[in-house]
């Protein structure tokens, strides 16, 4: 999804002189491209994210269509109050685009892991909140939103889903209406997984490439059904229990540090979130 | 101390008193700043939102009575206003809000984060080859604060010399993390950097008049409280303190005596 997000930006800086990349020195070699074609649109300005997303509100300010790039945690977690007040309390636009999703960097510990930001960013007046599941998604998503000066977040993750279908955002997808009790929710690349979990279960699946605004109609659509929600990081659960009165559960992360190596395959395994476990939480709700 | 720096004091003092709210003395040690930046940035105040402005960012947001006085004394708001400061509906909150106050570019309030939507604003402006200045003014309370070094760091590599930093050394960390000799740490952080006498007018004026090489950073010696006595002796307990109306008139009297 990365180089898609370069793609992407650079197609977009060719039509509009507004765009400026801020990196915080991570994806510099791919972006030298774009930097050698636009120098004064793409700027690594070091490992200083707060100062990075300020830096953005102040660009946004006079105009321009700022993207802010780093690792997820560091640019989402450590910068809320600059996203808070700098973006979302300033009315100032900007689009937060980050890489390594929740485990991408499974290896690198707890430190490089981020599972809270989609549920805490989505508590932020103004904000929108997405997660591609995959680098078509991404592309849909940054070409619908980028310009509309709001503060937007894109959430990239290196393992994106397979899956080929046409996306909106704010929009949820059907994927699979069986008139069943029980109705899968899931967001983002675990789409994949979900997919895998389900085939020949009767559940309903409901996809979301975003967070907020959640899409409460696709919700309501299964309002008398069992919502089981499925994903690998926090955010959507909480949105879809805004909607009152559901009967939402949730199969996703547990209440401690995930504090494991290896890849994301390994860490999805253990805390249930492969395959094999998803399928035992969705038959558990059908039974 | 000058006529227009003497009534804006007054203001501060009257607004605090009859609302009940306002950091006085770290309003106190900013006045002539203001007046200094407002005297020298392109502005309009019948037209605060003219395309070719200078752009101004009060970073040390706390010191925001001190900034609508001025904002009224150069014609953006009446002085009456002031006295509305931090009541339920008024615009003028304890803390300044860009989408109520004319003239007000940035919401500013947690300390640290002026600064760097300054440089944002300095970088848009050499993007677009606008000729046109930011000035922030930061205080060395607020200087604590991480991303004010951040924020220098960005600025001086990327050479940003239409951003003037105008830094408050008015002593305010006596008591915790004071940010001594500041003017040598602007000079290592690659600012160049001019140290005065924050209450001197012409010493300002003299520092602002034109743009530095590279990021310009005006290292201001203040005294909280300036010009009223018993505001600067006693700074801790007034930090947040309104005078009654029986203290008013004292406050008054120190003021026109300075």
């Amino acid at each position: 999804m990365r180089k898609q997000f370069k793609d992407t930006t650079l197609d977009l800086a060719t039509q509009d002189e507004r765009v400026v990349v801020i990196l915080g020195d991570i994806s510099h070699f791919l972006f030298m491209p774009f930097q050698e074609k636009y120098p004064t649109r793409v700027y690594n300005m070091g490992i200083c994210e707060n100062a990075l997303i300020s830096v953005a509100a102040g660009l946004s300010s006079q105009g321009f269509h700022p993207f802010v790039h780093t690792i997820n945690p560091f640019l989402t977690e450590r910068c809320v109050e600059q996203i808070k007040l700098d973006l979302c309390y300033n009315q100032f636009g900007a689009n937060i685009v980050t890489t390594g999703a929740s485990f991408d960097y499974a290896w690198d510990g707890a430190t490089h892991h981020c599972y809270t930001e989609l549920a805490i960013l989505r508590l932020l007046p103004g904000m929108e909140v997405t997660q591609p599941g995959n680098r078509g998604e991404l592309d849909t998503l940054i070409r619908s939103q980028y310009n509309n000066g709001k503060p937007t977040y894109y959430r990239l993750s290196d393992h994106g889903h397979p899956l080929d279908f046409p996306i909106e955002f704010g929009k949820a997808n059907l994927l699979k209406d069986v008139g069943a009790d029980v109705t899968v929710m899931t967001a983002g690349p675990i789409l994949a997984n979900v997919v895998d979990a389900c085939e020949g279960l009767p559940v309903n699946l409901v996809y979301f490439n975003t967070i907020k605004p959640i899409d409460r109609e696709a919700i309501e659509r299964f309002r008398r059904t069992r919502i089981l929600v499925v994903q690998d990081a926090h955010g959507l659960h909480e949105a879809i229990s805004s909607v009152p009165d559901l009967s939402v559960s949730c199969h996703g992360l547990p209440d401690q540090f995930c504090a494991w190596y290896g890849t994301v395959h390994d860490i999805r395994k253990k805390i249930g979130l492969d395959p094999a476990g998803i399928h035992a939480a969705v038959l558990s709700r059908i039974s | 101390m000058t006529p227009a720096c003497r009534e804006i004091r007054r203001n501060i003092l009257e607004a605090s008193n009859l609302s009940g709210h306002g950091h006085i003395p770290t309003s106190f040690s900013i006045v002539e700043m203001l007046c200094a930046v407002f005297d020298t940035m392109r502005h309009d105040p019948t037209n605060p939102e003219w395309a070719e402005r200078d752009i101004f960012i009060l970073s040390k947001g706390h010191a925001a009575l001190g900034y609508y006085a001025t904002l009224a004394q150069y014609g953006y708001l009446p002085v009456k206003e002031l006295a509305t400061f931090g009541a339920f509906e008024s615009r003028l909150g304890c803390h300044a809000d860009r989408l109520k106050v004319p003239g007000v570019e940035v919401s500013t309030g947690s300390l640290g984060h002026g600064i760097a939507v300054a440089v944002g604003m300095a970088l848009a402006f050499k993007i677009s080859n606008e000729c046109r200045r930011v000035f922030t003014i930061v205080g060395d309370g607020e200087s604590n604060e991480g991303t004010v070094w951040e924020s220098v760091m960005v600025a001086v590599n990327l050479k940003l010399d239409n951003l003037t930093i105008l830094f408050d050394a008015n002593d305010s960390q006596t008591r915790s993390l004071q940010i001594l000799n500041p003017g040598d740490r602007f000079r290592a952080f690659g600012c160049e950097t001019i140290e005065v006498d924050g209450h001197d007018m012409e010493a300002l004026m003299n520092a602002l008049s034109v743009p530095g090489s590279g990021v310009k950073a005006v290292i201001a010696q203040t005294v909280k409280g300036h010009g009223c006595r018993t505001l600067s002796n006693n700074v801790f307990e007034w930090h947040r303190k309104s005078p009654k109306s029986d203290e008013l008139p004292t406050l008054i009297k120190e003021l026109e005596e300075a």
